[in-house]
């Protein structure tokens, strides 16, 4: 059995879990208490804060990405894979179901 | 005739500082646990995602695509690592400013204050006055010019200390300042974690590997890899604090965001529901206020993990500094006990370090409550059963006792300095776990205390087989604590004539040979009861005082209690039954 695309697909279930923990931590930069600073540093802390939110949930978009092309990469491959036996498509179809 | 002197100048007031360097701490805190999440990014990047064995151009594409992704997630690491620690010195230095800023409004008032003498005098001197009254003057004056100096580099320093944080914001508040910045640069975490002891190695080996790290590496392991060291023994507690810290404040993150979503899985909500357990301990032992000092009771988090032991979790929560206190006490908890009862403990842990402050203030003190093995977590006098393989046998006990010990000792590898006084507090089944670490592996402690124990183990027949000095092994049973009942008295042994079951001897029986001390509740009914087995913890009773006189080593001042017989003609004989409960003061309050 071709080993390949169930690795291709529990790799993108990977990057589906970098992009939920990447969410979370876009969350927690957001949420961020600024209010211990003075009111001549608040400011800058809040608008670090802010841009620090959009990297870090961009970059949770790019591992999304990364998950979406994977299992687009192993539908292909499996398509024209014929080692892939059809006893095997089964479990197959299950590891390219995005879980979460 | 009037008196002409100059007076010295007024002294400007110390501008008002609003500001909260605990706070400053909580965004930095987020910060670092954020950065921990993107490192692990630049992590999987560069290892997992990599897919073996796949070739081709769609192979290609992928791993060139992941590269630049790794890297960049590496960068924004290093970048937000940097800010995070850079906020952290910022609350260091803002609470440094609201020192400096208390002792300059102190010095503005006596200084107002003694102005307003000088003009007293004035007033109702006389020529003869005159020149002692300048001279004062002249002394204020002196005073003042001081006072305005160090106003002035106090304001000074305030407002460099804000334009230095405003900066270090500014450096990499973007994407390509990052790149600039941090791109390709290697992470001081990687090289260290490299030359890791392995998992076998003893707590004085990683002490070595731990001291042997240059401080920017140390902290970047508790940012990058909190996971690896959170819970090692022999690393110091204040290290194992502040990763266990990241870990906790990652693991919220990512499950609550898991929860808002619906994508908890039910393991993951066993988790969460730990996590927050150990965030509520902390905050427990955190409200609490020292006695002696009036300042809020400091904490560490010794041990978090919460998908231990099936998903019971474990979580070790002290109140006080671990590293530093004379004093430490480990309270071992017993049945019922998992991860979601931290907080129920850490307000045990809180009771005992007030108490114990308050009989000793001169020293330090730490305590904590140590959730680290998996403890039968049913209460089987509250309808849960007796399970078979948990409570009425050793097995988890023991599995413990080795846990127990292993921590014990990294505890007293990792610190440095002069050894603390250190006392193990078993209770309920826990002390059965106390006493098989004791028997089995001879723990390094100065003082072992066993309460409401239904036994100690099977192999201890006494005192001395603990393998810690008989005179300082004590025992505080409640006369009308059933579980305390459990343990083998006079010659019958349950281990041994129920195949297996029973917990061994009762350590408050005469035959045994611990001290006893009193551990009576005034308000004890007359019979026994299961909620006797729960207070010997609380304030104002005689157990908790007993227990904080042991732990600041005041063994003179420890109420001693005769201990249990059981005659050959009869059952067993507690001379406590009919003695008069009373209720020391331990919290200083009325």
């Amino acid at each position: 059995m071709d080993v390949v695309p169930f690795a291709m697909g529990a790799t993108a279930r990977s990057w589906d879990e970098q992009h939920l923990d990447l969410q979370a931590a876009a969350g927690q930069i957001a949420d961020a208490p600024t209010g211990g600073f003075t009111a001549g540093v608040s400011g800058a802390a809040a608008r670090f804060a802010s841009a620090w939110q959009r990297h870090a949930t961009e970059l949770g978009d790019t591992a999304e990405a990364r998950a979406d092309g994977l299992r687009t990469s192993a539908a292909d491959y499996v398509r024209t894979d014929q080692a892939v036996a059809s006893d095997n498509r089964f479990l197959l179809d299950a590891v390219l179901r995005e879980a979460r | 005739m009037t008196v002409v002197v100059t007076l010295p100048p007024a002294p400007r007031a110390v501008p008002e500082l609003e500001v909260d360097p605990g706070g400053i701490r909580a965004y930095g805190a987020d910060l670092l646990a954020a950065s921990a999440q993107v490192d692990d990014l630049g992590t999987f990047a560069a290892g997992s995602a990599r897919i073996a064995g796949w070739t081709g151009l769609g192979a290609t594409a992928y791993h060139d695509a992941i590269r630049p992704t790794g890297r960049l997630a590496d960068a924004m690491s290093l970048a937000l690592r940097g800010v995070a620690r850079r906020v952290d010195q910022h609350a260091d230095a803002m609470q440094a400013l609201v020192e400096r800023r208390t002792t300059l409004a102190g010095e503005h008032d006596h200084l107002v204050t003694t102005i307003a003498g000088l003009r007293d005098r004035v007033a109702a001197g006389t020529a003869a006055d005159a020149a002692a009254i300048q001279a004062a003057c002249d002394d204020c004056a002196a005073r003042v010019r001081t006072y305005e100096t160090d106003l002035d580099r106090w304001a000074t320093d305030l407002m460099a200390e804000e334009e230095a944080m405003r900066e270090a914001f500014a450096r990499v508040q973007t994407l390509d300042q990052v790149e600039r910045r941090y791109g390709g640069v290697a992470d001081p975490a990687d090289g260290a974690l490299d030359s890791m002891p392995g998992s076998g190695a003893p707590p004085s080996e990683v002490k070595s590997w731990w001291d042997g790290l240059t401080r920017e590496q140390q902290l970047a392991i508790i940012a990058a890899s909190p996971g690896s060291i959170g819970n090692r023994d022999g690393i110091p507690p204040w290290a194992r604090d502040a990763a266990n810290t990241v870990s906790l404040d990652r693991d919220l993150a990512d499950w609550g965001n898991l929860e808002d979503q619906g994508l908890l899985t039910d393991d993951e909500r066993q988790w969460l529901d730990n996590a927050r357990a150990a965030q509520d301990a902390i905050t427990t032992i955190e409200d609490g206020t020292d006695p002696v000092t009036g300042l809020p009771v400091s904490t560490t988090l010794y041990v978090y993990d919460p998908s231990a032991f099936d998903g019971d979790g474990a979580v070790a929560v002290a109140a006080g500094d671990l590293g530093t206190a004379q004093d430490v006490a480990i309270t071992v908890p017993g049945f019922g006990t998992d991860g979601e009862s931290a907080p129920f403990h850490a307000d045990r842990t809180l009771d005992l370090y007030e108490a114990t402050r308050n009989v000793d203030g001169t020293g330090s003190v730490a305590t904590m409550c140590w959730i680290g093995y998996d403890a039968p977590d049913n209460l089987p006098w509250a309808g849960e059963g007796w399970d078979a393989a948990g409570v009425a046998g050793e097995g988890m006990a023991s599995a413990g006792g080795d846990r127990l010990a292993d921590m014990l000792d990294g505890l007293r590898d990792s610190r440095d300095g002069d050894p603390a006084h250190v006392t193990v507090i078993g209770h309920s089944y826990g002390s059965t776990t106390t006493g098989l670490a004791a028997h089995d592996h001879g723990i390094p402690v100065d003082d072992l205390v066993f309460v409401g124990s239904p036994g100690v183990g099977g192999d201890t027949d006494s005192a001395a087989d603990t393998g810690v000095d008989p005179g300082h092994v004590w025992a505080g049973s409640n006369s009308r604590d059933p579980v305390a009942d459990l343990g083998n008295h006079g010659w019958v042994h349950l281990e041994s004539v129920l195949d297996g079951a029973g917990l061994g001897d009762d350590p408050a029986e005469d035959d045994f040979g611990a001290i006893r001390f009193e551990a009576e509740s005034i308000d004890r009914p007359d019979h026994l009861d299961f909620g006797e087995h729960s207070t010997y913890f609380n304030p104002d009773t005689e157990s908790l005082y007993n227990l904080s006189q042991i732990v600041s080593g005041n063994y003179d001042d420890v109420l001693t209690a005769d201990p249990v017989t059981d005659p050959w003609y009869d059952g067993p004989q507690d001379p406590e039954w009919d003695r008069d409960p009373t209720a020391p003061d331990t919290d200083g309050k009325p």
